[in-house]
């Protein structure tokens, strides 16, 4: 399932709309780095919501998203991992260190703009 | 008829060592019912009266049983009725072979909680073994021993061995029992012990008392998250005054209730650490890592309160609050 990429402003929403296969998350991990670079943005959101299992091959593929986009120097926030994900998650070990994580999307672009409103960078978004 | 502590000493605890009765405990039982290798002789000596007998006694045993309505229940096939008096009857002859040891104890306590499970009251349990006697009595005054004294004392040393057999098997009731009224407890006291208040918008308060285990932490993470998720809380804090010991178990449980709290983008703040949770933490090289952690509940609320950005202002001034223009 293709993982859609929309921009708003500076920031990237990745909107994860039903389970993936690992073929689907590194397509989605390559077409994300590529549209960070071209777009030059400063944020990504990568929404959850939708999937109700979380492998380790998908956290690990979060995690690396998270620090090749930092290089390119943009944030990544993880938006609304399930209650019963992150507890399977933690204990698991599959931490997702390096990348922030909010309750949902909205949250999520709110966390990107604080960020950079901190940075003194003029506010993403809208 | 001593036994040794290593004919106890099996790969798997029995049932018996689970509930303490080691070798040792069943020497001190024995002594206790003066039950002496004479008696063990004795007893061997009624094998034969057992043998030509143990079926009629066995039969009016079951039929007595079988009289009252409650005891059918136990009872759905004849199938399992004749199953049971197979059993019976060599329990009954397992009586008056001797050798005593572990696994005759071992079985004993087995079969007490086989019938604790299917509750099977202890009265009854009392009730059939003093009908058992009773039959048996008849058998062994009759059975024309030469001397009269001697079917006593027979009688006498059946007495002894099978009040232990009661002991083990009412040990048995009682601890199950008990298990079973410890779990009803632990289970009230973690309902009871975990509420998520919310306390401002965006802040949970999440007061923990009581002992931590992995059921427990685990139960109170799940609530804590679903709390997050329905609450959009931004910033937790776990107070921890009534966590009695926190141990590297416990702050293991802590830091994976944050992580997981973490995942769903909110802060965790952990209060209530005494100077002697600090102590004790330090002593045994506890680290719980980047988790944010204040001595008690007031500072945790007023750090939670500045990483959501209230400020709490007093408007009235002390001594105006003293005085008559209240």
């Amino acid at each position: 399932m293709e993982v859609p990429i929309l921009k708003q402003g500076d920031i990237l929403i990745a909107s994860i709309q039903g389970a993936l296969t690992d073929t689907d998350l590194l397509r989605m991990q390559e077409k994300l780095v590529c549209r960070v670079r071209d777009y030059r943005s400063k944020g990504v959101v990568i929404d959850v919501t939708v999937l109700d299992v979380m492998d380790s091959f998908a956290a690990r593929t979060l995690r690396s998203i998270a620090i090749m986009t930092r290089l390119l120097g943009a944030k990544v926030v993880i938006a609304g991992i399930q209650p019963d994900i992150a507890l399977s998650m933690v204990q698991l070990g599959l931490a997702l260190e390096g990348a922030m994580t909010s309750l949902d999307l909205e949250d999520g672009i709110a966390m990107l703009n604080s960020a950079a409103r901190k940075q003194g960078l003029c506010q993403y978004g809208n | 008829m001593p036994l040794s502590p290593t004919q106890f000493s099996d790969k798997f605890l029995t049932l018996a060592e689970m509930m303490g009765i080691t070798a040792r405990e069943v020497e001190r039982r024995m002594k206790f019912l003066q039950f002496a290798p004479e008696d063990e002789a004795r007893l061997q000596q009624l094998e034969p009266i057992s043998e030509a007998r143990i079926d009629s006694v066995v039969e009016a045993f079951y039929e007595h049983l079988l009289s009252f309505e409650e005891m059918k229940a136990f009872f759905p096939d004849a199938a399992v009725l004749d199953r049971v008096k197979a059993g019976q009857k060599a329990y009954f002859h397992r009586l008056t072979q001797g050798n005593y040891d572990p696994d005759y104890i071992e079985d004993r306590v087995r079969i007490g909680a086989i019938h604790e499970q299917i509750n099977l009251p202890v009265n009854f349990y009392l009730a059939m073994y003093n009908f058992y006697m009773r039959e048996v009595s008849k058998h062994i005054f009759s059975a024309g021993f030469d001397n009269p004294d001697e079917a006593t004392a027979i009688f006498l040393s059946l007495t002894k061995l099978i009040f232990l057999d009661i002991s083990l098997a009412v040990d048995t009731f009682i601890e199950s029992r008990e298990r079973t009224i410890r779990a009803l407890q632990q289970e009230s006291i973690r309902e009871l012990s975990t509420p998520v208040l919310p306390f401002r918008e965006g802040m949970l308060l999440l007061p923990i008392i009581g002992q931590i285990d992995s059921q427990r932490a685990r139960q109170l993470t799940e609530h804590l998250l679903v709390s997050i998720r329905a609450n959009r809380a931004k910033v937790i804090v776990i107070d921890i005054t009534g966590v009695a010991t926190v141990d590297s178990r416990v702050a293991n449980h802590l830091v994976q209730t944050v992580d997981a709290a973490r995942l769903m983008g909110a802060k965790v703040v952990i209060s209530g650490i005494s100077p002697e949770i600090a102590l004790t933490m330090v002593t045994l090289g506890i680290d719980l890592g980047p988790i944010y952690t204040v001595g008690d509940l007031q500072n945790g609320i007023e750090h939670a309160e500045r990483l959501l950005g209230y400020r709490v202002e007093k408007i009235v001034e002390q001594k105006d609050f003293k005085g008559d223009n209240l």
